[in-house]
């Protein structure tokens, strides 16, 4: 699938005008890390539009997918727009599986369409664990997507509070847990591990 | 017939595995019992992303008093003194802002708490610091902490080696012996801190303390406790700064709120090897709070925690 078909997709999402094939396209994207920051861009381009607040760096799907792989009540899955996205996922499926099962015409773009949702699935396969329904199972690997980043201990959104505060919370976290009268000697190493940079 | 006979192959099947796992819980048992009265000296290495040290530890345990020495041996020297459990001193860098909680009580491993919510192991043999050493390996029954794999002496019971595995396997932080000697217990002299090392004053938190704590979480992952709780004056931030420390009996993960009083703050999400640290912005009836979460837990749960954090002047809501 090109890249210009995707951020069409992309921006017909943002404007809620996507028929399923476009949401399911993009559902299917969204682990990308360019994909992601290419909708964050357009977030903020929107924003600055429409004259909207915007937290530049606010990017909670993984605390979403945890919150979703740990509820068993479909009902309470999801919070905000997510959970408009979960409901769409589900009609954009079931419109697919019908179209794909169905074939009532052998139109290019349905081909194009299912040849690029399949093309991922290797990577949704290699998933350890299928949490919550499998439409979702999409939105929880964005939790692999979302460490992507800060493995290498990169902070989201540099600004003075955290470079300021967060240092210290870590070094008393450490702390606290090594003069806790503990076990072993890891917490003193973990804590004493913050002080070599 | 057939069938008949072999049955008692399929059961035998099902005794073995509790017999495993009693086995772990054993090991476990003779770990946290060793690791009381075990006295020792050795050095260790502790790695993890972006950081490598090694570390001297000297540990006399005489009738039931340990008296526990460790020194980093590369960079600074950092050091710590316990006696019983209680931080005696610590040197410059490590004491900054610490403050030594009187009533922090001392932290058993507790082999049967943790297979609540850990599957316990046996996974094998290895060889660590010359010597022979089993394998427990404790793996997360939820999405809410961290594997580990321990390498316990076959000898004294000490844990020679420890992992910390994401849930896909990753390794986040090392902490291995080199070298164990349990026969030569350390002498006075190895004991004695340097000068460098500050003795800890202990802080007078314990009025405070007392007060209940304005914050209350409404989600926790499950088998966390709360273990300490403390609300004090930050010099640096200006305000009294909320801290609560939670954990399972092995991971553990701190909450603080933080007033801004107007200060400009962004979210914020971090990972310093098995460390993760989440802020988020809090509108509380109060003001506005920053709520920090530190901890060796995964990221969507610290995530999660940091979401769930509730003014206890605030409804409970659904």
């Amino acid at each position: 699938m090109s890249r210009e078909a995707l951020q069409e997709s992309l921006s017909a999402v943002m404007d809620n005008e996507a028929d399923e094939l476009e949401l399911r396209r993009v559902l299917n994207a969204i682990d990308d890390a360019d994909t992601r920051a290419t909708w964050s861009r357009y977030q903020l381009a929107r924003a600055a539009m429409h004259k909207e607040l915007l937290v530049p760096h606010l990017d909670i799907s993984a605390a979403v997918a945890a919150a979703i792989a740990d509820e068993v009540s479909p009902l309470k899955a999801g919070r905000g727009p997510w959970r408009t996205l979960g409901r769409l996922a589900v009609a954009a499926s079931v419109t697919v599986a019908v179209l794909a099962g169905v074939r009532l015409y052998n139109h290019d773009d349905i081909a194009g369409a299912q040849l690029a949702q399949q093309t991922p699935q290797p990577a949704n396969l290699s998933v350890p664990q299928v949490k919550g329904p499998a439409v979702l199972a999409g939105y929880t690997e964005s939790n692999e997507q979302a460490n992507g980043p800060m493995v290498n201990g990169v902070m989201q959104g540099q600004a003075g509070w955290q470079d300021q505060r967060l240092p210290g919370y870590l070094r008393q976290h450490a702390q606290q847990a090594a003069l806790k009268g503990t076990e072993s000697a890891l917490p003193y190493a973990r804590a004493a591990s913050l002080e070599n940079r | 017939m057939q069938a008949i006979r072999l049955l008692p192959l399929l059961f035998s099947g099902w005794l073995v595995l509790p017999v495993h796992a009693d086995e772990a819980q054993d090991l476990l048992k003779r770990l946290a019992q060793a690791e009381q009265q075990q006295s020792y000296q050795g050095t260790f290495v502790y790695e993890r992303n972006g950081s490598f040290s090694t570390h001297r530890i000297w540990r006399r345990v005489v009738e039931g008093k340990a008296r526990e020495h460790v020194l980093q041996l590369d960079g600074s020297a950092q050091e710590i003194l316990r006696v019983d459990g209680v931080t005696q001193c610590v040197s410059g860098i490590l004491a900054d802002g610490v403050s030594n909680l009187p009533d922090s009580p001392a932290h058993v491993l507790d082999a049967k708490k943790l297979s609540a919510w850990y599957d316990l192991k046996v996974a094998g043999t290895s060889r660590v610091a010359a010597r022979v050493a089993t394998i427990v390996t404790l793996t997360p029954k939820d999405q809410h902490r961290y594997g580990i794999e321990l390498h316990i002496d076959n000898e004294t019971g000490l844990p020679l080696k420890s992992l910390l595995l994401s849930d896909k396997g990753q390794l986040l932080e090392r902490f291995q012996f080199t070298g164990l000697n349990t026969v030569d217990v350390p002498t006075d002299a190895m004991l004695q801190p340097s000068a460098d090392c500050k003795p800890l004053e202990v802080s007078k938190v314990k009025p405070d303390a007392a007060k209940p704590i304005a914050w209350r979480s409404d989600w926790l992952p499950p088998g966390f406790e709360l273990t300490s709780s403390a609300a004090r004056k930050d010099a640096a931030a200006k305000s009294v700064v909320t801290s609560l420390m939670y954990d399972d009996g092995l991971a553990r993960f701190s909450v603080f709120i933080e007033p801004l009083n107007g200060t400009a703050a962004t979210d914020i999400r971090t990972q310093l090897g098995p460390t993760v640290a989440v802020s988020r912005r809090l509108t509380a009836p109060k003001g506005d709070v920053m709520v920090t979460v530190v901890g060796e837990i995964p990221l969507g749960t610290a995530e999660r925690i940091a979401l769930s954090i509730r003014s206890a002047d605030a409804p409970v809501s659904k």
